[in-house]
């Protein structure tokens, strides 16, 4: 019969390469998942993998568009082979986003950041930078990053918001509505806005209302089906608490260059009762966006979680405005900015034609 | 802080991997020659006396988080861990008890060059335990155990959701075992404890949901997911070689935990293999309450 101390000793023996096993697996562990190979075949492969999975608007896109992502598939693996070189990888892989037109959806490496802008240079700009400065001549007053104001010679409030990328704050918003306490209206200008913090975009819109309005919906993707969405969730605007609002006529100027979080402001604006639309549609970006990354490391961005209006319309393809307006030529021959003088009229005639 | 972060990861994986294999070739060699009689290096705790035990961690962690990225990150660890023997009333079922807390930092890179996640994490476990096996020399105590473990990821390239949190809160059980034996004239223990998870709550987003639709929507409901084995495989595993220094005990182990799961649509993978060194003491407890 074995001793107690060799039965012991082979027991602890048993329970320490037990307890080491798990370590042992740990160790040598592989990840469970697919996983794609860091060449030109397998970075392609994830890159559309990500995209068929995550994307959100497939169907719209082929709608829209007439894009079929398994055709895509079909025709740009024709283009990779293991011999090409990484900037050529680049290249057809920003290509193969690029069918979607899609302003939230780009590729990054460490030389350039692929892109699809037609949404925006496909149409005319209908902005002037130069122009703009002409109006807020050099004693506007400053905001917030990207916010300036001044007050226009015939008593009207102009706004220009660059950028959503930071919100202002209570205090500059109550400081700039009390300095317009006589004005007869407001323009907002958000021309070539390329978005930004959703928040921000919420917190600017939440000072023109007097009570909470419904100004869209959204959901996101629960699986890798391009039908696979969440239910929509209301979004509501809320009266900014404890702030001053501005209940006097507001015109928002847009044009092609209104995007992402600008293209949110524009339609939270747009359900909003003393609120007018002017300029041309906005360059849209309806999707929320994420990111991810392929082997090499390249970062893949898309849109994930769809935005809808009032009416449940999607807005990756912009908001038409309420009042359809070019720039003219002979306007900027003349130094006049046709967005701004039509909403200077717009706002006058309402004032005599409430 | 790329180059710092390098030869961190070569340095400490080094480390680890050398003193794995010479803890092992130590333990192999010295375990069957010299099992001597009862020694007081490492005892299980007395009723109302308690053991505690504070640890440095450096090692390697890897990761895959497909919430964040297709891709893997390798990198070093930084962590700290204490670790408790509690003795409860001997007539009791579960007569002794077991804690383990730790928190790890680590940054990893993508092996391909591509980018940079930073790892916080976090487990403590609590176990009830029975002492199954009582030896001069050897302690084996097994029981269920409560745990909670906390992991963030942050993708530094990764600029739209670049934060992950997940975690759970559930049961396991918790295996402990200590051995003495004397070799070069001084008294050592070696000790081997496993937490296994085995059911409870985890916390991790609806497939692409976005964090900031659960705080818009207040939508955690559909983040919170029923965990098991099926879906939810983590374990950590310490071992460890007391050393006898006057009143205090140093304590050389290796720990390692692993978590695989798949919840909410997305899977994750992350383990650190961690070489501590720290002291041991012992306390009385003047009263419970």
């Amino acid at each position: 019969m074995m001793n107690r101390g060799r039965l012991n000793l082979i027991f602890a023996m048993a329970v320490l390469i037990t307890a080491l096993l798990p370590v042992s697996c740990a160790w040598n562990s592989e990840s469970p998942d697919r996983e794609f190979s860091n060449t030109p075949k397998g970075n392609f492969m994830a890159l559309w993998t990500i995209m068929d999975e995550h994307y959100c608007f497939f169907d719209l896109k082929q709608e829209k568009l007439g894009v079929d992502w398994n055709e895509v598939k079909t025709r740009y693996a024709k283009s990779i082979s293991d011999e090409m070189t990484d900037k050529a990888l680049f290249e057809v892989l920003c290509n193969m986003i690029g069918e979607l037109r899609d302003g939230h959806v780009n590729l990054t490496s460490s030389y350039d950041y692929g892109r699809n802008w037609s949404w925006k240079t496909d149409y005319p700009a209908n902005f002037s930078k130069d122009l703009q400065k002409k109006y807020l001549g050099i004693d506007y007053k400053i905001i917030g990053s990207g916010y300036y104001y001044r007050i226009l010679d015939d008593n009207i409030g102009y706004l220009v918001v660059e950028s959503f990328e930071s919100a202002t704050t209570s205090g500059r918003l109550n400081s700039m509505f009390g300095s317009m306490v006589l004005c007869n209206g407001l323009i907002i200008d958000i021309r070539d806005n390329g978005g930004g913090n959703l928040t921000a975009a919420e917190f600017l819109a939440s000072h023109f209302t007097e009570e909470t309005v419904t100004v869209g919906y959204s959901c996101y993707k629960t699986g890798p089906g391009h039908n696979d969405f969440s239910e929509l969730y209301k979004n509501e605007l809320s009266p900014a608490k404890n702030d001053i609002r501005w209940i006097k006529p507001v015109v928002v100027l847009v044009n092609r260059g209104c995007f992402s979080s600008a293209n949110d402001f524009a339609f939270t604006m747009k359900a909003l009762e003393n609120v007018t639309l002017l300029g041309d549609t906005t360059g849209g970006g309806g999707g929320l966006p994420m990111s991810s990354e392929i082997p090499n490391g390249w970062v893949v961005r898309f849109s994930s979680a769809p935005t809808f209006d009032a009416d449940k319309n999607h807005v990756e393809f912009g908001i038409a405005p309420d009042i359809r307006l070019d720039m003219k030529d002979e306007d900027l021959l003349s130094e006049k900015d046709t967005y701004i003088e039509a909403a200077r009229r717009f706002i006058n005639d309402k004032l005599v034609n409430p | 802080m790329t180059i710092i972060t390098k030869r961190l990861m070569t340095v400490s994986s080094r480390c680890s991997d050398l003193f794995a294999w010479v803890l092992l070739a130590v333990l192999m060699t010295v375990l069957p020659l010299r099992v001597s009689a009862q020694r007081n290096v490492w005892n299980m705790p007395q009723y109302m006396e308690t053991v505690r035990a504070s640890s440095f961690a450096i090692g390697t962690v890897h990761a895959r988080d497909t919430y964040l990225s297709e891709s893997t990150y390798d990198g070093a660890s930084l962590g700290f861990e204490i670790d408790g023997w509690t003795g409860y009333e001997p007539y009791r079922l579960f007569s002794q008890g077991r804690t383990h807390s730790d928190i790890y930092f680590g940054l990893m890179d993508n092996p391909n060059g591509g980018g940079s996640t930073m790892e916080f994490s976090s487990r403590n476990y609590a176990g009830f335990m029975w002492h199954a096996l009582k030896y001069s020399k050897y302690d084996f105590l097994v029981g269920p155990a409560v745990m909670c473990e906390l992991g963030l990821l942050y993708n530094q390239q990764n600029s739209n959701n670049p934060v992950n949190v997940e975690g759970y809160v559930g049961g396991g059980v918790c295996v402990d075992n200590t051995l003495r034996f004397r070799e070069f004239g001084y008294d050592m223990g070696f000790q081997a404890t496993l937490y296994v998870p085995l059911a409870g709550m985890g916390f991790a987003p609806d497939y692409d949901q976005p964090y900031y639709y659960m705080y818009k929507y207040g939508e955690y409901g559909k983040a919170l997911h029923f965990i098991s084995p099926f879906n939810n495989i983590a374990f950590t595993q310490q071992i460890a070689l007391v050393l006898p220094i006057r009143d205090k005990r140093l304590r050389v182990g290796f720990t390692v935990d692993g978590i695989k799961n798949y919840l909410g649509g997305h899977s994750r993978f992350m383990a650190n293999s961690m070489f501590t060194i720290g002291f041991g003491m012992r306390y009385q407890t003047k009263s419970w309450e």
